[in-house]
């Protein structure tokens, strides 16, 4: 009786023990799932992500991709939420937001150990901007974006003055923009900056909101610089050479620039984007590209973006979740996308073949990639973004609406320290510097 | 309440039940959808919190902050008051008289209730959008208009002195969404008593200030609180339009919580700014319903 019960033992454990090793083996065969948040536009259409996700999958039999595609105005809260809870975040998705950078997975060590991708590949400085936070490598950078001016060239034909060139100056824009001015015609000849301290602020001299440190607003915003970038734009408005911010908001592409009015003709100079020099190219506009104008003795910088890709730091498999970013946002993911959208990549070997690369407008965009860019300010400082640009946006009001002199620039910036100190004293103890 | 439950007979209990059970999807709803998120707001307020991070327990930090150090504060709450007390008023009369209009028996009434209704459901974004030519400086249709008279018009939502009469001008827009319930409570007043008043001699306007105005205060009543609850609400036309600008002009409060919140990744401090703004509109409700004893009259 014992023996029996003995062989009925061992016969049961054997059976548990196969059929342990049987499940235990197949969930070592089973694929890694990686979930992956992202979204559609032009640039990257759904054809393009499904075409991504399945020549991935292709060349990685053991890893699937589990994707969902969503709209831009849920993608925010969405990710808000999950990182938030600290479950539920996806594996891959774009970081753009700067209080998520804390929750993205460091990717140095992957980097550097990948033999087929490199931060070397990247424009360097579209990935010092947006792939390093910290001291670290967080992300990839996908695309790239760029402001620069689109200059109609019939406009300049019409109106007998040359062409602008890289060397150009704020004060020759001015001049130019008066001389391309027709009220006959419509026609301004050239339109405003849409916010202070982008590329042109810099560009006029290194100017800055506030110090490096994140501490002090005195002596930067109202100082020397920032005074002669504001008077500047001072300058423009008065010149009458440009449309108001009624025309731009009636008659402007929504919220990212007046291309309508540029490809009408009726615009001769405008600061743009690559999306813009595309649609503008399409509808067969006669134009050029150039940097935006800078003082000569100072560094040219360029208001820049790209997105962020990055991976969760609470991913349960940061060696998949980082083979697949290499894939999506390397040559092959990259160039898949510029095929099958839009997409102009971010790195120099692959957007060389972009189907436009060769022409004259093209290379002329190529040639602000390089430069320095102002992405500093713009995105890594949240304080700026948020609350002192609205503390210094009195004065920005103040001259487009003309309500002040030119010998009140220096006196209305003086009035806005104490605000955007105070906001930035506010702002940085809770969001960083 | 334990004992009046004990005094019902079975059968009433079973119909209480039965009405418990009936609320309960609403009372459900209730406490999910709001009691939930404004005693959850009520904890945020007291906290610092970045959406993405823990909320960090700061006290009464952020409503000090408020009423001691946040000039956006009174300008927003400054801005929001003054379009309240231009667009209530101009919402309530231009309402009642559309409605006095639409109460007329002229053959294809119900064409122009349709009419004057449908701006009413048409999204506030894109009407602000056509709310941006129409006020257009150069080539809107007003401007346009004036020009023909001789009148150079205004910068509308560009000019500091006029963005937020335009805004208030634009809530307009809306007003046969009013028009439609004082048509209702028009055409609940009885017949009779105009009958009863054109025997007595009295004319048009006297029948207005005495029969109709009395017996239309209950719906003048709701849509007071209505209105004024959707005036503090004001936010879309800022937010796609004037962007709170020119110079703060029409920086409303809730264009301000926004920012705090979704700009300005301020949760904690947007919390008690909505909290604020909820005790606001109650205070305003409560005012009006106290007062309301007073001049709104009931037909019995």
């Amino acid at each position: 009786m014992k023996y029996r019960f003995t062989k009925k033992a061992v016969l049961l454990v054997t059976l548990l023990l196969l059929l342990l090793a049987s499940v235990g083996g197949a969930a070592a065969q089973d694929p890694v799932t990686i979930t992956w948040w992202t979204l559609a536009s032009a640039e990257s259409p759904e054809p393009a992500i499904r075409a991504v996700v399945e020549a991935f999958e292709a060349e990685h039999p053991d890893i699937k991709i589990d994707v969902t595609i969503m709209a831009e105005s849920a993608y925010g809260d969405l990710m808000n939420t999950a990182l938030g809870a600290g479950e539920g975040a996806p594996d891959i998705a774009y970081f753009w937001e700067t209080p998520w950078l804390p929750h993205t997975l460091d990717i140095t060590a992957h980097l550097e150990a990948d033999p087929d991708l490199s931060r070397d590949d990247y424009f360097e400085e579209y990935f010092n901007n947006w792939a390093v936070w910290d001291g670290k490598v967080v992300g990839l950078p996908f695309t790239v974006g760029a402001n620069f001016v689109m200059y109609n060239k019939d406009v300049f034909d019409d109106a007998g003055v040359d062409y602008p060139t890289a060397d150009w100056t704020p004060w020759d824009y001015i001049e130019i923009a008066k001389a391309l001015t027709d009220p006959d015609k419509r026609r301004w000849g050239g339109d405003r900056p849409r916010g202070p301290f982008r590329a042109i602020w810099r560009n006029i001299g290194a100017t800055k909101p506030y110090s490096d440190d994140s501490a002090t607003v005195d002596g930067y915003i109202n100082g020397p610089d920032s005074v002669a970038a504001y008077t500047w734009l001072w300058d423009l408005v008065d010149s009458g050479a440009t449309p108001t911010p009624a025309d731009i908001e009636v008659l402007g592409t929504e919220g990212t620039g007046p291309v309508d009015l540029f490809i009408a003709g009726r615009l001769g100079m405008a600061t743009l984007n690559n999306g813009h020099m595309i649609t503008a190219a399409n509808a067969g506009v006669n134009f050029g590209v150039v940097p935006e104008p800078h003082v000569p003795e100072n560094e040219r910088f360029v208001h820049a973006w790209a997105l962020r890709a990055s991976i969760w730091a609470g991913t349960e498999h940061p060696d998949e979740a980082y083979e697949f970013l290499s894939f999506w946002a390397g040559p092959e993911g990259q160039r898949i996308n510029m095929e099958i959208g839009a997409l102009m990549p971010s790195l120099p070997s692959v957007l060389a073949d972009y189907p436009d690369a060769e022409s004259d407008y093209f290379q002329g965009f190529m040639g602000v990639l390089n430069a320095t860019q102002t992405a500093e300010w713009r995105a890594s400082h949240p304080c700026w973004r948020g609350a002192v640009i609205r503390s210094v946006s009195d004065a920005w009001d103040l001259i487009m609406l003309g309500e002040i002199e030119r010998d009140e620039v220096q006196a209305t910036l003086d009035a806005l320290v104490e605000p955007a100190q105070a906001a930035l004293e506010e702002c940085v103890p809770r969001l960083g510097g | 309440m334990l004992s009046a439950w004990r005094q019902m007979t079975p059968q009433e209990r079973r119909g209480a039940k039965t009405g418990y059970l009936a609320l309960s999807p609403w009372m459900v709803g209730f406490v999910i959808f709001y009691a939930f998120p404004i005693l959850a707001t009520f904890y945020f307020s007291l906290t610092q919190w970045t959406l993405v991070d823990p909320p960090v327990w700061i006290g009464l930090d952020n409503y000090v902050r408020m009423f001691t150090r946040d000039p956006l504060f009174i300008s927003s709450l400054k801005a929001t008051t003054l379009f309240v007390a231009l667009s209530l008023p101009l919402k309530l009369v231009l309402g009642l008289m559309l409605a006095l209009l639409l109460n007329l028996k002229i053959p294809g009434m119900n064409l122009f209730r349709t009419v004057f209704f449908i701006p009413a459901v048409i999204s506030g974004v894109a009407v602000s959008l056509m709310w941006i030519w129409f006020l257009q400086p150069d080539t809107g249709v007003v401007n346009t208009l004036l020009s023909y008279i001789g009148v150079r018009g205004p910068y509308w939502f560009w000019d500091l002195n006029w963005a937020l009469p335009s805004v208030a001008i634009m809530s307009i827009w809306k007003v046969g969404g009013a028009a439609i319930i004082y048509l209702a409570g028009l055409q609940n007043i009885p017949a009779h008593l105009y009958e009863a008043a054109e025997i007595d001699g009295a004319g048009k306007w006297r029948r207005f200030w005495r029969i109709t105005l009395p017996l239309l205060t209950p719906t003048l009543f709701f849509q007071l609180i209505i209105e004024l609850i959707d005036a503090f609400k004001i936010f879309t036309e800022a937010f796609v339009i004037t962007k709170g600008g020119p110079l703060k002009a029409t920086y409303f409060f809730l264009y301000y919580f926004y920012e705090e919140a979704f700009r300005n990744f301020n949760m904690g401090y947007a919390s008690a700014l909505a909290l604020f703004l909820l005790v606001v509109i109650m205070g305003c409700t409560v005012f009006v319903y106290r007062t309301s004893g007073r001049w709104v009259f009931y037909e019995n």
